[in-house]
């Protein structure tokens, strides 16, 4: 792009207009350059200046001339179209087009920065050991490698190699600010990278730090924000005053109301407000609405706080080095409490107060009560709640990430080789405890937690219909579409496997299910250098992600084969037909108890409160009016249908099993 | 077993699992609204008949009991 110095011509027009040089032949200007929209503005230092022709939209229905207006600008390259106005230091900076900057105290970029990228943070142990330099590219998967992986230091420190050769890669002593994006109504922003279409209005500071945008997903920084030392990523709204040291805020994150965050990681879909969060890895729809509620040093994803939920990772004596983990889609219920460490199986509901450290992680589905004082477990009492079907259904539909570029990988399936792996355990620890107790013994202690006698045969029940559950959708999903004359050859080609990828232990790698294996060849070729950039690291774990339905049916395959016997490939149509028979038991005892907890929402118990001054008709009509009537709720239709569909699509391939048994 | 006894044993049972004197629970009593089951105790209770009466009741149909006397009728139509 050509750029030319002024002409004395538009250097006396200028000065007519009230702007000042420091030496006016630093300036440059583009072919096409005219001088009418800038005014009362002071040149310091290296500039370069676009075409300020047209009008610019600088809020919604307002459009005013491009220009510069009443600034002091320092050292900065200015794109086509922009306007700037009231704007007292503009330093060091690239302006894209079409940025729209108006009533800024200040915003430049002092020395070298790499804009907060590199910025290490202490999550999960606040006493350190796990520190992560946060980036612009980080992924809830990197960072959970990156972060829990520190019994391999030969891992750890390659992978701190690739974040901090990205981050050397963002230093620099410009910033810039892309195109489409509005600055307005804002105090001091020092050494940020604002990324296209983002908009940050009112904002208090903001230091050390990138926000990605695109169109497609705009950032957005509002009112009273204080952000020191930070990352947002593109579609997340950080506004209400919030205050973020040294944190990154993922793609598609909501967070407001007073919200303070440090040392913390908020990935995809996050919603955090009122609260507190310290050292907090708040993966992917981790979701915190209320006031005294504090998320310290755990590692959160699906996850809900309910109001004054707490945790101690200090117990006064070597310092706050305690952490937590709490797998995907557990919650909280109000003032729940933790005493860290503390491992929560996933879709777990804690409730009340717990002092003592447990792990339940081979207990997923379940609730952790208080009952006088200690910490007692009901292993898979929330496969059958409404709240655990609903939350699973619901996350999918509410991802908010419009970029194209999705950087955190998350899978949504409730069952798959990971959590049914860990069924599959409790099924066994079960099995063990009921053998190993005396009838006489009410309860059992299980790692730190209490289990009562009587359920181990009930929650066993309640994992074999998950467990007979998944079996059946998976062999379903293959086989359901095949035709009334299918052959059973026909079928079991539709039942093999591609390769034995997917085999063994499986993990949950923060909102990724992938097989152990896979992870173990990624950090052997992190390891060995063959994975030399970030970029590549995504790439070859959006590889694994993309192949996830291939791994889990080989994993699934794997499951049935050592259940039945024999290979997915070789078996018969009876066993086939006892699958889906008991897919159908299954999985409509299921969704039955389901509703039936459903139905609870519409008993007379949660009719309190109705009808206020009236009598039992008011009462009904009035919860009516507000709740509705079960029979015409969504969900409970919703699932309704789904038993339904189930049964017909089981008693079809049940009359085509029979029949090709019948065949022999 | 007769129905005295069967009921006699259901009372047993539900007077240990939610901590109450036999005596107070009525046969029409709701394990929720007059006995305060929570959804927690509903699951011991299922599992505390089970073991009691060395029955498998069916999951689903085993949630729908609500008052002594559904749980009396449900367990003796596996005990015929």
């Amino acid at each position: 792009m050509i750029h030319r110095l002024l002409t004395n011509e538009e250097i006396n027009v200028l000065l007519l207009q009230g702007c000042t040089a420091e030496k006016w032949t630093d300036i440059t200007v583009k072919e096409g350059f005219s001088t009418d929209g800038i005014m009362k503005t002071r040149f310091d230092g290296k500039i370069r200046l676009g075409i300020f022709s047209g009008s610019i939209e600088t809020e919604k229905a307002v459009s005013k001339k491009s220009g510069i207006y009443n600034s002091t600008v320092t050292n900065c390259d200015i794109g086509d179209e922009v306007f700037i106005s009231e704007v007292r230091n503009l330093s060091n900076y690239v302006i894209e087009d079409r940025v729209v900057i108006e009533n800024v105290g200040t915003l430049a970029v002092y020395g070298e920065s790499a804009f907060g990228n590199g910025t290490e943070i202490e999550v999960l142990n606040e006493g350190g050991g796990r520190e992560l330099p946060i980036f612009d590219r980080l992924t809830s998967q990197i960072a959970y490698l990156t972060v829990l992986y520190r019994h391999d230091p030969e891992f750890t420190q390659k992978m701190l190699g690739l974040i901090r050769n990205y981050c050397d890669s963002r230093k620099s002593h410009r910033g810039i600010i892309q195109s489409g994006v509005i600055i307005r109504d804002s105090l001091i922003i020092r050494n940020v990278n604002v990324g296209r279409y983002a908009r940050i209005t009112g904002a208090c500071l903001l230091e050390e730090g990138t926000i990605q945008s695109c169109r497609e997903a705009p950032a957005i920084v509002g009112e009273g924000v204080i952000g020191k030392k930070f990352i947002i990523l593109s579609g997340s709204k950080v506004d209400g005053a919030a205050m973020l040291d040294k944190s990154f805020v993922g793609q598609g994150v909501k967070m407001g109301k007073q919200f303070s965050a440090e040392n913390s990681l908020f990935f995809a879909n996050c919603e955090a407000f009122h609260g507190e969060a310290c050292s907090l890895f708040a993966g992917p729809y981790t979701v915190t609405h209320h006031k005294s509620t504090l998320m310290i040093a755990s590692l959160f994803s699906f996850f809900n706080a309910g109001s004054g939920t707490n945790q101690s990772n200090h117990m006064y004596k070597l310092g706050p080095v305690h952490q937590g983990i709490l797998e995907r889609g557990s919650k909280t219920g109000s003032f729940a409490y933790l005493l860290l460490p503390s491992y929560v199986g996933a879709y777990t509901v804690v409730m009340g107060k717990h002092y003592a450290n447990f792990n339940t992680k081979d207990f997923p589905f379940s609730y952790i009560s208080e009952e006088k004082g200690r910490s007692e477990l009901v292993p898979a009492m929330n496969i059958f709640t409404v709240g655990t079907r609903r939350d699973s259904e619901k996350w999918p539909t509410r991802d908010r990430r419009t970029d194209p570029e999705k950087l955190d990988l998350i899978h949504f399936d409730l069952f798959n080789p990971y959590i049914v792996g860990r069924i599959v355990n409790g099924i066994n620890i079960l099995n063990e405890l009921s053998e190993k107790t005396d009838k006489k013994q009410d309860r059992v202690n299980y790692n730190g937690i209490s289990i009562h006698r009587l359920l181990f045969k009930t929650s066993r029940k309640y994992y074999e219909l998950g467990l007979k559950t998944y079996i059946g959708q998976e062999v379903v999903k293959r086989i359901g579409g095949a035709g009334i004359n299918a052959t059973l050859q026909e079928l079991r080609n539709k039942l093999k496997t591609e390769g034995n990828e997917g085999n063994g232990k499986w993990l949950e790698i923060c909102g990724m299910f992938a097989p152990a294996q896979k992870i173990d060849e990624l950090i052997r070729s992190v390891k060995s250098g063959k994975i030399r950039t970030i970029d590549e690291l995504n790439e070859r774990l959006v590889s694994v992600f993309n192949n996830y339905e291939r791994y889990a049916w080989v994993w699934c395959s794997e499951l049935i084969s050592s259940q039945t016997g024999t290979r997915t490939e070789e078996i018969s149509a009876e066993r086939l037909a006892q699958i889906i028979i008991d897919w159908k038991s299954s999985a409509i005892k299921l969704n039955n108890m389901i509703l039936k907890d459903a139905e609870k929402e519409f008993d007379t118990g949660s009719k309190l409160g109705f009808g206020i001054d009236g009598d039992e008709a008011t009462r009904d009509s009035d919860f009516q009016s507000v709740r509705g009537v079960y029979n015409d709720n969504k969900f409970v239709l919703g699932l309704q249908k789904e038993s339904h569909e189930i049964e017909v699509k089981a008693d079809r391939l049940i009359t085509l099993l029979e029949a090709l048994a019948s065949l022999k | 077993m007769d129905s005295i006894e069967l009921k006699n044993r259901v009372k047993k049972v539900t007077a240990e699992v939610l901590e109450l004197e036999e005596s107070d629970i009525q046969d029409g009593a709701n394990f929720a609204s007059d006995l305060g089951a929570s959804s927690l105790q509903s699951i011991r209770l299922v599992a505390g008949f089970e073991e009691e009466f060395d029955i498998e009741m069916d999951e689903d149909k085993a949630l729908q009991i609500q008052t002594v006397s559904d749980a009396v009728t449900f367990i003796n139509s596996y005990l015929k």
